[in-house]
């Protein structure tokens, strides 16, 4: 049996030894995908009308952390440059982390492991805190239905350029405002936050470079599961937070 | 029985199939990877830890499996979708009245569809975890975000064939996102849909982009991937303590061996 496998360098027959493994867990998987598509019927809403607009029209799962980031930031920023970034800073991983130490080992030290549970809490303070503070604050000057970080800003600057706390009753505003609170204040705190976790694991655990890219890989993977699953799960009607059993189905306004 | 066995075994046509016996030989076992075109994306042997379950998880094979089932189901459903908007709801519908297995297979097509963008991702971050994109597995790192990207693309694109409110309002949505690009972005939304709006001409561009542009990208992706990593050694596994101590590392055994059939022969 694993007799010969185990002379040279510790080593197995793929045959039987992996291949088994491969039916095996084939096999469960498509048992269970199938028992799903028995009983879970994939959805089929009404004919597509380009006159009615469900409230809220949302995107596929794997995308509404995007688009929950559309609810706190300029769409460029939200749609395309982060993103953009996300997927080139993934793709340089591996030339700036460029040692082979740790390669086959599950966060290469313990204290891999602590920096990446510590990544994932700091992450998940910050945005669920970011998330709260965008839908709950609210300057008593401030319009009707505005709130959040960026509307507060935007409101005490065009009070004090232009007198009206109204952003939408200025004619002619200005285009620094808008990217100030659109652009400049949203980008600052999406670097602030890796800057500051990079700072901290530099000083706490004393990070090399591959612990260093272990906080950052975290706070991505963190930031993508917290963010789709507010985006999935918490936003409702006019893609405002609700608890997930308060969330319904899109309404679609009667014709 | 047994007998019947043994003289099909001995008849040429067994014979020009498969060219060893069941494996239960060490001989066998090597013969039954080297002999065939699929088991040999597996090396005849691999390190003992690699079997284990919790150091892969499986996940990068149960992508792989999630994108085979897809195709079986995809090729079935073209059977009786039709991408023109008067009928591509409702040849979706007749999936579920009209056709045998229909209801079934879209379903099947559906969630292993959400399971393929899934494991995709935990993929990614297994190999991240065990620092499998360290040297010299660089490249294939890169391939695997594109890969990541190809599956979000397939997905995406998927989601607008059925042509219910469900698909043309998440298509919109995310297309308006692409729209946001700056400097750029009208021209952007206007390659995204083909138009102005989410209509025929999107629904043709996304079919064809969903049905043979992206599978393709991805098996020729997938191809490279599977590749490299054979070429790059095989499933990460830590470093022996004298490589960790600088040893350079061989690219390759048949590299090695034709260097040394290089080196002159040494005179007298």
């Amino acid at each position: 049996m694993a007799e010969d496998g185990q002379r040279r360098e510790d080593k197995v027959f793929v045959w039987p030894y992996l291949v088994r493994i491969e039916l095996i867990v084939a096999l469960l998987y498509l048992l269970f995908f199938t028992l799903m598509s028995i009983f879970v019927n994939a959805p089929l809403r009404n004919l597509a009308n380009p006159e009615v607009t469900p409230n809220p029209a949302k995107a596929p799962w794997y995308f509404l952390g995007l688009q929950e980031l559309l609810l706190h930031m300029h769409p460029a920023l939200a749609g395309v440059i982060v993103p953009g970034a996300v997927l080139v800073g993934l793709a340089l991983i591996p030339y700036i982390d460029t040692r082979r130490e740790g390669t086959g080992i599950y966060f290469t030290t313990p204290e891999g492991k602590k920096i990446a549970l510590f990544s994932f809490l700091y992450t998940a303070v910050w945005e669920i805190s970011l998330i709260l503070i965008d839908e709950f604050l609210r300057l008593p000057q401030m319009p009707e239905s505005a709130h959040g970080i960026g509307p507060a800003v935007k409101t005490l600057l065009t009070q004090a350029f232009y007198g009206t706390p109204d952003p939408t009753q200025v004619e002619n505003m200005t285009i620094l405002i808008p990217a100030i609170t659109d652009v400049i204040i949203p980008s600052i705190i999406m670097l602030l936050i890796p800057f500051l976790l990079v700072l901290i694991v530099r000083r706490v655990w004393q990070a090399d470079t591959r612990e260093v890219m272990i906080a950052l890989f975290s706070f991505f993977v963190a930031s993508f599961v917290i963010l789709t699953v507010v985006g999935s799960a918490f936003r409702g009607h006019s893609m405002k937070l609700f608890w997930p059993w308060e969330v319904g189905p899109p309404e679609e306004p009667l014709q | 029985m047994g007998r019947l066995w043994e003289r099909i075994k001995s008849t040429r046509v067994y014979r020009s199939i498969y060219r060893n016996d069941y494996p239960t030989t060490p001989r066998n076992q090597t013969l039954v990877i080297l002999n065939s075109v699929l088991l040999h994306l597996h090396p005849v042997k691999v390190p003992r830890h690699a079997v284990k379950l919790t150091y892969t998880w499986g996940l990068g094979g149960a992508s792989l499996l999630m994108f085979l089932i897809l195709t079986v189901t995809g090729v079935w459903l073209m059977f009786y979708y039709i991408p023109a908007v008067p009928h591509a709801y409702f040849s979706v519908r007749a999936l579920e009245t009209d056709i045998t297995f229909g209801i079934f297979l879209r379903n099947m097509h559906r969630w292993t569809a959400h399971g393929m963008v899934l494991l995709v991702f935990l993929h990614m971050v297994r190999v991240f975890y065990t620092g499998s994109y360290k040297p010299p597995r660089e490249f294939n790192w890169v391939v695997g975000v594109n890969l990541l990207l190809v599956t979000f693309l397939l997905s995406f694109t998927g989601y607008l064939l059925p042509w219910d409110q469900l698909a043309i309002w998440a298509i919109t949505v995310g297309t308006n996102m692409g729209g946001a690009t700056p400097i750029i972005g009208k021209q952007i939304l206007y390659l995204l849909r083909a138009g102005y709006e989410v209509t025929q001409n999107t629904l043709v561009r996304w079919y064809t982009l969903h049905v043979i542009f992206l599978p393709l990208s991805a098996i020729l992706l997938m191809c490279v991937h599977f590749w490299r990593i054979r070429k790059d050694g095989g499933i990460s596994s830590p470093i022996p303590l004298e490589e960790e101590a600088g040893k350079p590392v061989p690219v390759s055994p048949e590299l090695q061996v034709a260097e040394q059939e290089e080196k002159p022969a040494p005179v007298g």
